[in-house]
């Protein structure tokens, strides 16, 4: 009887799903796609070299080398992007945040005479392609004689991190302080708080799923940057992953180190799909929250 | 609320002081950059020569760079009709009730938090490879190669609209489904099909969402370089098959390759100029084909 009952329920169950049979493939096919281009470089960055070479990815017929990890860390150079990069998205996620909240809590609360004309121009900035403004910023940048001196050549990269990401990190948190009630800052004006203070005590403290939310968005970009760092990163010991990465590409023709190549990618794709495991849901819901409104 | 000026100034400063020296002064500066002849990107105002709207007529009778809109004209038209077909039938078979959704979308989207160098890399060496691929027994079956002169753009292409699609799927996806419920019940009810309820309900409620991809695309093309230096191959300047405005751009400014002959920054400038004429022109006609959402829901 109970068997019975339960049959039952499967087969209403099977009738319900059956329409989305060909959903099912589609994204079944789709997601497998995704897994195996990934997961073969995580693959390969277990193999050695002749086995990548002979299409044997996968098999692991001599085991696994996680010494490719090792090596790649020690000997080429990607422990120094890896640090430079981290060093850049760090210190470039924290002052967007410092530098764009107050803006964006100006923008949403206050009323005067320009807060419109900013609004647009932050949002056109947004669209703004890179090559309409990359000529002069180089052009400042080489007079200033910023390219090619050790820590002023960070600075200018990091600045140029922040810059680029200022419009969207402030529109994104204004759309955020925009949701949050006024009546926690009546209540703090009417103690005699003063409207700073009630910015940094009260409202940012409140916007933080915000401020966490655009700060994952703006690690992947800047950690991911490519243009910028290849035009302003002037050596190799400046250079970002992406870059880095590009300019071990190059190198292979003379390492023909393909499984430390792959060791190597995997190490610098790691940090962004461990945020990315860890706060998934959390990154998707930010796509669609106000990211996009531009 | 109270105006209190230096708070205000205060609150705003940092920010405008980044907004301007990053974005303000630039694109004015390279609009000016685009009427006079530079010898060199670094030259002092001083020594600019003015000559009117000549970069721009050099650049119309440059031929690369005419490879270079031609091929942005191919990635932004066929690239999109591909990424927004592909990313539209996602989402809504995403919505029609599957189980699973939360992963499946988690992993629709992961291409996009990879870097598009690690990507390509990936592409290349493995999808794209002519001895284990896993397209190869596609070109095998036509008798190519996916890295060959005659074939790289469409690989290239294929790679870039791969990484794309699932952010495009997420905007549709949040799209459809802030329409509400009760207008599928009732056109279930009046008998409406599945296909039907897509066509007469869900596309028209999308109008918005689709200004907001096509928008979203057209900026991410109007910036594609990195695709095109990965797939030109190591150490030699991107070749015309592969070229983009920007990839142009970098060409005759940045690269130290031999191939560039004009060094002219003004030409570049005007590069930059056209590009961000062309993105202006998108939104004109986007927003003059598809009407405001003047219906709430």
């Amino acid at each position: 009887m109970k068997n019975k009952k339960k049959a039952s329920s499967f087969l209403r169950a099977l009738k319900k799903e059956a329409p989305l049979t060909p959903g099912y493939i589609a994204l079944t096919a789709w997601s497998i796609l995704t897994i195996l281009i990934i997961g073969w470089m995580f693959c390969a960055s277990l193999s050695t070299t002749p086995e990548i070479f002979s299409g044997k990815v996968g098999t692991f017929s001599s085991g696994l080398h996680f010494e490719n990890y090792a090596k790649a860390w020690s000997s080429q150079n990607v422990s120094k992007i890896f640090i430079n990069s981290l060093g850049y998205t760090l210190v470039s996620c924290t002052a967007l945040i410092f530098v764009c909240a107050p803006a964006a809590y100006a923008l949403s609360r206050f009323k005067f005479f320009a807060c419109k004309f900013i609004q647009s121009g932050l949002v056109s900035a947004m669209a703004v392609p890179v090559a309409m403004i990359i000529l002069p910023l180089f052009c400042v940048i080489a007079q200033l004689g910023l390219v090619d001196n050790g820590i002023k050549n960070r600075l200018v990269l990091i600045y140029l991190y922040i810059g680029i990401n200022v419009p969207y990190t402030t529109i994104f948190l204004m759309a955020f302080f925009s949701n949050l009630s006024g009546e926690y800052e009546d209540a703090a004006a009417i103690d005699g708080c003063s409207q700073s203070k009630t910015f940094w005590k009260i409202m940012f403290p409140l916007a933080q799923p915000g401020i966490i939310t655009v700060t994952i968005f703006n690690f992947n970009k800047i950690w991911n940057e490519y243009f910028l760092s290849l035009i302003f990163a002037n050596s190799d010991s400046m250079r970002p992953v992406a870059v880095g990465l590009f300019s071990m590409i190059n190198s292979m023709k003379y390492t023909g180190d393909w499984s430390g190549l792959f060791a190597a990618v995997a190490i610098v794709t790691l940090p962004t799909l461990v945020l990315y495991i860890l706060l998934s849901e959390r990154i998707i819901a930010g796509v669609t929250a106000g990211g996009v409104k531009g | 609320m109270k105006r209190n000026k230096k708070t205000l100034i205060a609150f705003l400063l940092p920010a405008m002081i980044f907004f301007t020296t990053v974005f303000v002064y630039p694109v004015i500066r390279t609009a000016l950059m685009s009427l006079y002849e530079i010898d060199n990107v670094t030259a002092k105002v001083s020594q600019w020569r003015f000559s009117g709207i000549e970069n721009y007529i050099k650049l119309m009778n440059t031929p690369v760079f005419h490879s270079a809109l031609w091929n942005l004209l191919k990635i932004w038209l066929i690239g999109g009709v591909a990424v927004m077909g592909l990313s539209l039938f996602l989402a809504v078979v995403l919505s029609s009730g599957v189980k699973g959704k939360k992963v499946f979308r988690a992993i629709l989207y992961f291409p996009n938090i990879v870097s598009a160098v690690a990507l390509a890399v990936m592409w290349q060496q493995y999808v794209y490879s002519s001895k284990f691929g896993l397209l190869k027994p596609l070109a095998d079956f036509f008798g190519w190669q996916w890295l060959d002169p005659d074939h790289k753009f469409a690989a290239m292409l294929i790679a870039y609209c791969f990484g794309m699609v699932g952010y495009h799927m997420l905007i549709f996806l949040s799209g459809i489904e802030r329409i509400g419920q009760q207008y599928f019940e009732a056109a279930t009810i009046d008998g409406a099909n599945r296909f039907k309820q897509f066509l007469f309900i869900t596309l028209p409620l999308l109008r918005g969402v689709f200004k907001t991809n096509i928008t979203m695309w057209s900026v991410s093309s109007i910036g594609f370089f990195v695709w095109s230096q990965l797939f030109a191959g190591t150490g030699v300047a991107i070749e015309a098959s592969l070229i983009t405005p920007l990839a142009y751009l970098y060409n005759q400014t940045f690269s130290n390759t031999d191939v560039v002959v004009e060094r002219n920054a003004g030409v570049g400038a005007a590069v930059g100029v056209v590009m961000a004429v062309l993105v202006v022109i998108v939104f004109w006609i986007t927003s003059k084909l598809i009407p405001d959402d003047d219906i709430e829901f």
